[in-house]
């Protein structure tokens, strides 16, 4: 164990001391390895087949290439095995417009007959990229501004303060669904209106940590040595302070999929008909009268993994703070 | 005292000034004309060079973008933010008979948050650490990871759809006017009740949380133990030297919560139709009615910039170590 790494080694042991929160770890692992693979886990695609031609694997092409116009192939297949979930998130099969869980479809169907659960399974990939992607905005432009304000004060700190206090002033998601309407809704706008949004609170924790040790002694020492100011800022400070970054940022993350599927369920999240939690949850309030597994298990799946990433991140800086349990 | 309101105004006006900017900037960062904003579907081909010219007149759309902005904002101060493309009526007549609606809803939400809120707060901060105590802050931390509109739904589910205890949605049932008054103020009482859970549970627990810190913060300090020292009861002590302490911090809270209570209100009013503010920024946003969506956004956030301006002065009001401390 070096010196280096003992800070992290530690608060990994501390974080592991509760069960609570690395159940929530393995939750979110788990929901993120069922977004990597959901082409693989929902598909009405076979994912191993066996034609005339030869095996193939028709499922594993829509990595990269979204093929909703999927037709089986003329020669049947001699075997075919099939994904755990055979349905594609977008396949409309009006046949069987709101069916109840069972029939076929584990959590039943909505009312384009989409089946609900192969829809959930390809909305975590909506809902975890635009987390993540909107998180890392966060951290980066509020990790800079924060590093300036604390690192080089006077100035730069009451300008990066002011830009702070406007920004605190406009209601959250009402900014939000202006940004996003002004500019069409896509999953990049949604991305980059999310990360514009809501970096004040990554930029004040680095904007404290820097003016707590920038007069420290090793970065005294740093400037002592004739390093440049970029240097002594990405060097030296900006490591100190990834500890409460990395608790803002699993902060973040729940926020980020917490109002994204909010965006989504009022209509102006990823656009229709790529599948989303939010959006599920939206076609669940035109049919509340009878559909209520369309409001159960989508909610559900918002729900378990904002707290997953809440509890995380309230463990995390449990297990940082040297002065807790 | 004065010179430190002084200077928190000083803030507020520069604030002001950067709100507007802020969404000047972002209006004229769409891409493509303004004009098109204003005639919207029609295309800029099909209409005569005339007209075009007498709207660019009519909204500056020919001056330089810091004249256009000043043009804006000397509206704005006196609250003119134009006609609605949707009914040419003045941004600030609908905003202004909505209003009513969503400050009722977001008031009665506001006091049962606090009424419930505040005293579990102080419940937790007193048997801190012990089972019970854990136990339900988990809770409160589980409330804050539940999306608002999946609540709403649920709550939907079983009050009206399962059980037919409440309306569904709306202000008022279709045969309102036909009833007596009474019968009146029961029919807007039910239609207020889910709303208002949906709306002051999260709230609920920011308020729990918020006053749980406040009261353990007070509870550490040196006051306390003497008061104990002198055999003063443990409820003595909580209520007469913690509580009235603690409460100070709780003023902060009122100026942060306005932000959150108008962001809520968006979700809350769509899903059960209450014909706010929220709902009319929504339908502005989904039909690109621009005037609307820029007066709101404007309004909305000096409304926040105010009630956090009221908190501060009250706070300094209240905590004599802020307006002195400004002197040293």
């Amino acid at each position: 164990m070096t010196p280096a790494d003992s800070l992290w080694r530690l608060s990994w042991i501390r974080f592991r001391r509760s069960r609570l929160a690395t159940f929530a770890l393995l939750y979110v692992a788990f929901t993120a390895v069922v977004a990597l693979f959901a082409p693989l886990i929902a598909n009405r695609k076979p994912l191993l087949s066996r034609t005339a031609g030869g095996w193939s694997s028709p499922a594993l092409r829509d990595f990269w290439i979204p093929d909703p116009d999927y037709d089986p192939p003329a020669v049947a297949a001699t075997y075919a095995l099939r994904a755990p979930v055979a349905f594609s998130p977008n396949t409309i099969d009006l046949g069987s417009r709101l069916l109840p869980p069972g029939n076929g479809h584990y959590l039943g169907t909505d009312d384009l007959g989409r089946d609900v659960l192969s829809r959930m399974i390809h909305g975590a990939r909506i809902s975890l990229t635009v987390g993540f992607f909107a998180t890392i905005i966060a951290v980066l432009v509020g990790s800079f501004l924060g590093a300036m304000a604390g690192y080089y004060g006077g100035a730069a700190d009451w300008i990066v303060s002011r830009v702070i206090e406007v920004v605190l002033c406009f209601p959250f998601l009402l900014l939000l669904l202006g940004i996003v309407a002004l500019f069409r809704p896509s999953m990049l706008t949604i991305m980059i209106a999310l990360g514009l949004t809501s970096w004040t609170n990554e930029a004040r924790y680095v904007r404290g940590e820097f003016l707590r040790i920038r007069e420290v002694e090793f970065a005294q020492a740093a400037r002592a040595s004739g390093a440049r100011d970029g240097r002594i800022i990405f060097r030296h400070l900006l490591p100190n302070a990834l500890a409460p970054m990395l608790v803002s940022a699993s902060f973040g993350v729940a926020s980020a999929i917490l109002t994204e599927s909010a965006l989504s369920f009022l209509g102006l999240g990823v656009p229709l008909p790529t599948a989303s939690w939010g959006s599920i949850l939206s076609t669940a309030h035109e049919h509340i009268e009878y559909a209520w597994w369309l409001v159960l298990f989508p909610g559900l799946a918002i729900f378990s993994t904002v707290a997953a990433f809440n509890i995380v991140g309230e463990r995390v800086r449990e297990a940082l703070d040297p002065h807790s349990d | 005292m004065t010179t430190y309101i002084v200077r928190r105004l000083l803030y507020a006006v520069l604030t002001f000034f950067g709100i507007t900017v802020a969404t000047f900037v972002l209006i004229h960062s769409v891409p493509g004309d303004p004009i098109s904003f204003f005639i919207g579907r029609a295309g800029l081909n099909t209409i005569p060079v005339a007209v075009l010219d007498s709207i660019r007149e009519e909204f500056h759309l020919d001056d330089p973008l810091p004249v256009q902005y000043l043009h804006w904002v000397r509206a704005a101060v006196t609250l003119d933010f134009g006609d609605s493309i949707v009914d040419r009526r003045p941004v600030r007549d609908r905003v202004l008979e909505k209003l009513p609606n969503t400050f009722t809803l977001n008031f009665i939400a506001f006091t049962v948050a606090a009424l419930f809120g505040i005293p579990i707060g102080i419940w937790s901060a007193a048997r801190s650490g012990r089972f019970a105590e854990r136990a339900s802050a988990v809770g409160f931390f589980l409330l804050y990871s539940l999306p608002s509109f999946w609540v709403a739904l649920l709550l939907m589910q079983l009050f009206s759809v399962r059980n037919d205890l409440l309306p569904l949605f709306g202000m008022t049932s279709d045969d309102y006017f036909e009833l007596s008054t009474p019968a009146r103020l029961d029919d807007r009482l039910q239609h207020l009740v889910l709303p208002v859970i949906t709306m002051a549970y999260a709230q609920l627990a920011i308020f729990a949380r918020f006053s749980k810190s406040a009261l353990t913060e007070v509870i550490r300090q040196d006051f306390i133990t003497a008061a104990r020292a002198k055999g003063a009861a443990p409820i003595a002590v909580y209520w007469h030297h913690a509580f009235r302490n603690a409460l100070i911090p709780l003023i902060t809270l009122f100026g942060l919560t306005v932000p959150y209570l108008l962001s809520g209100s968006v979700i809350v009013e769509q899903i059960f139709q209450w014909d706010g503010v929220g709902l009319l920024y929504i339908d502005s946003v989904l039909t690109r009615d621009y005037p609307t969506v820029m007066g709101l956004t404007v309004i909305t956030a000096v409304v926040t910039l105010l009630a956090s301006l009221v908190a501060d002065i009250l706070y300094a009001f209240a905590d004599p170590r802020v307006r002195l401390g400004e002197k040293a």
